[in-house]
């Protein structure tokens, strides 16, 4: 009965959803693991609305069933091994994975063709307009002719696509809430105060003495506290959790948001006040250089667990607060997108001189959803500015070093090649800068610096 | 500089030490049946899956020296409680019957029974003796629960105290519904889509899940210690008396010879009739309903007996769901089917 009354958009979300779940049934019912199968089933219901963002403006359903099959197999890719799979099936994964490679191929370059076509036409259809914009060259095309640079740290592209955080103010505030203009609504009934913000900046002399009060950047953090699956009957259960994972973020000051598996948002250290995210850690952004974030930068925390990034370990709810929180926060502070980066990115061990201490975040943050420019492309300032290093147990966890780390190690190869000295002398001196300057910091923080949890346990 | 994720390491730093504990001792995570009446673990060896069980009562007998060495020297598992031998596990059951006597259970409806004060020890005990001490801290293992819709504070406490317990032996405990357990054990080549019925000793579990999530999930209060009662009190047997018959003799498929017989058939149909029209109506109220067949799967010890599946099929004719259903079939072990369940989530959860 209740099906005559669904709406027209409910009944094609319904008809989606089918073709979706056809699609997961077939692969899942070539897969002889089940703890693979369940893996592949319960990932792939997550990542559902991502997927169907990119496959529901195709028209067609038998299409449209093809693209949700062949985006599922290119997840489980992954996974598909001797164990998981029958050799039939192996064979039959690997022709569709390539078949569905090639007409995604060439459904783009169809595409690439029929936009550069209408280009063409537009351009020789009106010529004021072509020499209005070969008069003006846009940034992109200055920035493609423009003679090749000396090294700098913000390649291309990382340069900001995105636009900048909408204005927004404070509508209204109750005793334990704050609702903002874009929608963002801050429980603040957890609130506490701390240690007031006092920290130095870097730039390529050393110090300088001015000491800032105000945040200048965002990092963002994983509880890894238990999580609950997020079903309707573990309510009380992910509501009780959340509520006793702030008290304890609460007690120990460690961040200043904490985004709940809702999607609520709790202000717990308050924003003017350093929260204990993120000890030992390095980032910066146009010449100058952050050390040791709990001061410069503020800490907001998903609950959630990272579970090495390999699929996004947090919710919609999550992504969309996260969204108008990052904006909320980079306009009333005018922070700039490079300086909102993930914890595992920034964080480092200073004794080893190595990244990576923490890794929530080195990999999988959802940049282009929280509106920021894809900091994984950028050269850390850890490895490009003080020469620091990864070892494999880096490796082990995020497989692949993010871009910007491959890029930094080029710079500092060419900049050895071009000094004459061998690159590990390069890393020493560049290593030698940081102690120096680390020395010069510590303005508040009470422990020493040199006493990470990693050094603590013995690494060589 | 204060930081608070001691945890994000201890994944990386054991995860070498980990393998090679694998590697030597095969062991892995483990999943854990905690019934009413039954307690199951199974554990994963190399390419097979092991699992025990343990009855899950336990009878008191006065202590003397020579009592306790008698137990001892039988294997009889025991220990001393003030002037009493607590005797637990299969034991109980044969003690029981030879003194004419009840035994006593740790747990009642499936949670651990609050007015026994000897609920937790003897848990603990039988417990102790099943599952291996984890060979690397915070090894992932799987506990079942029953559902709780409304029982909340009791399924917390319950959950409570079998995770503590479990966490001191260096787990981290997952608790997962016995239902879902079903479900992951039985219906792998149906893409864990069904309904996966778990008839047990205090409740009956039913989980109906959509490739792999549960939608529906509820337990009824009758299991087999409702029919052991009813049977035991229209007959004048004690229950466990009638536990032991049930599980020898009854054969739900035959006509009833006696009294004792045609009462165990009576409250087997009264269990599955309410069970399927509970069933029936909560798909009725449901939003989401599959148009497609979906495949039911029955265990729990309750479910053994030679006929229950007919009986079951039978039952749902009379009462047809508001969805289409593929077939009916009996779990491959219905004993062990929610222990292996559990041992695939702590597998998944790893």
């Amino acid at each position: 009965m209740k099906t005559n009354h669904l709406s027209r958009a409910e009944l094609l979300q319904k008809t989606r959803l089918r073709e979706f779940e056809r699609a997961l049934e077939i692969i899942g019912s070539s897969i002889r693991n089940p703890v693979v199968k369940l893996q592949f089933l319960r990932e792939s219901l997550a990542q559902y609305e991502s997927l169907r963002r990119r496959v529901d403006w195709i028209p067609l359903a038998v299409i449209r069933r093809a693209a949700y099959r062949w985006l599922s197999l290119e997840r489980f890719r992954s996974y598909a091994d001797a164990r998981t799979l029958s050799p039939y099936h192996r064979a039959h994964l690997r022709r569709a994975l390539w078949l569905g490679r090639f007409w995604s191929g060439l459904a783009s370059s169809l595409i690439l063709c029929g936009i550069t076509a209408s280009s063409i036409a537009i351009l020789v259809m009106i010529p004021s307009l072509s020499a209005r914009m070969t008069s003006q060259p846009s940034d992109a095309l200055a920035r493609e002719s423009a003679p090749a640079r000396s090294l700098r740290l913000d390649p291309p592209a990382a340069t900001p696509r995105c636009s900048p955080p909408p204005s927004v103010w404070l509508v209204e505030r109750g005793k334990d809430w704050e609702q903002y203009s874009n929608g963002l609504r801050i429980d603040t009934r957890y609130s506490v105060p701390g240690d007031p913000r006092r920290f130095h900046v870097f730039d390529d002399t050393g110090r300088l003495e001015e000491i800032h009060h105000a945040p200048v950047g965002i990092l963002y953090h994983t509880s890894e506290s238990d999580i609950w699956p997020l079903e309707a009957s573990f309510n009380e259960r992910l509501r009780d959790s959340s509520d006793r994972l702030i008290r304890y973020i609460r007690r120990r000051r460690l961040y200043n948001y904490v985004i709940d598996r809702f999607g609520r948002s709790f202000r717990v250290v308050e924003e003017h006040c350093k929260a204990n995210h993120s000890g030992h850690s390095i980032w910066g952004h146009n010449g100058r250089y952050y050390l040791n974030l709990n001061h410069p930068f503020i800490g907001i925390c998903f609950e959630s667990r990272w579970e090495g990034g390999v699929s996004l370990p947090i919710t919609t709810a999550q992504i969309t607060t996260a969204r108008s929180l990052t904006d909320c926060l980079r306009f009333r502070y005018g922070i700039a997108p490079e300086m909102c980066a993930g914890h595992g990115m920034a964080s480092v061990n200073p004794t080893r001189h190595l990244i990576g201490h923490h890794l929530d975040w080195a990999r999988g943050l959802p940049f282009d959803a929280l509106g920021l420019p894809d900091q994984y492309r950028r050269p850390p300032p850890s490895i490009a500015v003080f020469g620091f290093d990864y070892d494999d147990h880096f490796l082990n966890e995020v497989v692949e070093p993010w871009p910007g780390i491959r890029t930094a190690e080029r710079f500092l190869a060419a900049e050895a090649a071009r000094r004459g000295i061998s690159l590990t002398a390069l890393r020493m001196e560049k290593q030698a800068r940081y102690d120096e300057w680390l020395s010069q910091h510590v303005p508040n923080d009470n422990q020493p610096p040199h006493s990470t949890r990693r050094a603590a346990r013995g690494g060589s | 500089m204060e930081e608070r994720k001691d945890h994000l390491w201890k994944v990386a730093l054991d995860a070498e030490e980990r393998i090679e504990d694998l590697v030597k001792t095969a062991t892995s995570p483990v999943g854990v049946d905690v019934g009413t009446s039954k307690i199951v673990v199974a554990l994963r060896r190399t390419k097979d899956v092991d699992t025990s069980a343990q009855i899950n009562a336990f009878i008191p007998v006065p202590y003397s020296r020579f009592t306790e060495s008698t137990l001892t020297q039988n294997a009889i598992a025991h220990y001393r409680e003030d002037d009493d031998l607590i005797v637990y596990g299969t034991a109980a059951e044969r003690f029981a019957n030879l003194f004419n006597a009840e035994t006593r259970r740790p747990m009642a409806d499936g949670m651990v029974n609050p007015k026994e004060k000897l609920a937790m020890p003897v848990l603990e005990a039988i417990l102790g003796g099943l599952v291996p001490k984890p060979r690397t801290q915070g090894e992932i293992m799987a506990f079942s629960v029953p559902a709780g819709e409304d029982r909340e504070a009791a399924l917390t406490y319950h959950e409570a105290m079998l995770r503590q317990y479990f966490e001191s032996l260096g787990y981290t405990a997952r608790p997962i519904n016995e239902g879902v357990a079903v479900i992951f054990s039985e219906l792998e080549d149906h893409n864990f889509t069904g309904i996966g019925i778990s008839c047990g000793g205090g409740m009956t579990n039913v989980t109906l899940a959509h490739l792999s999530i549960p939608f529906i999930m509820f337990a009824i209060p009758k299991a087999g210690d409702y029919i052991d009662h009813s049977v035991g009190m229209v007959v004048n047997e004690h229950a466990t008396r009638v536990k032991i018959v049930k599980e020898e003799n009854l054969d739900l498929s035959r006509p009833p010879r006696d009294k004792f017989d045609r009462a165990l058939h009576i409250y087997y149909q009264d269990l599955v009739e309410t069970l399927v029209e509970t069933l029936r109506q909560r798909i009725v109220k449901s939003e989401r309903k599959s148009e497609r067949p979906m495949p039911i799967v029955l265990s729990g010890g309750t479910s053994r007996p030679r006929g229950f599946k007919d009986l079951f099929e039978k039952t749902l004719n009379t009462r047809p769901l508001p969805m289409p259903i593929s077939e009916v079939r009996l779990a491959r072990d219905p004993l062990t089917a929610t222990a292996r369940g559990a041992l695939i989530a702590a597998m998944y959860e790893r």
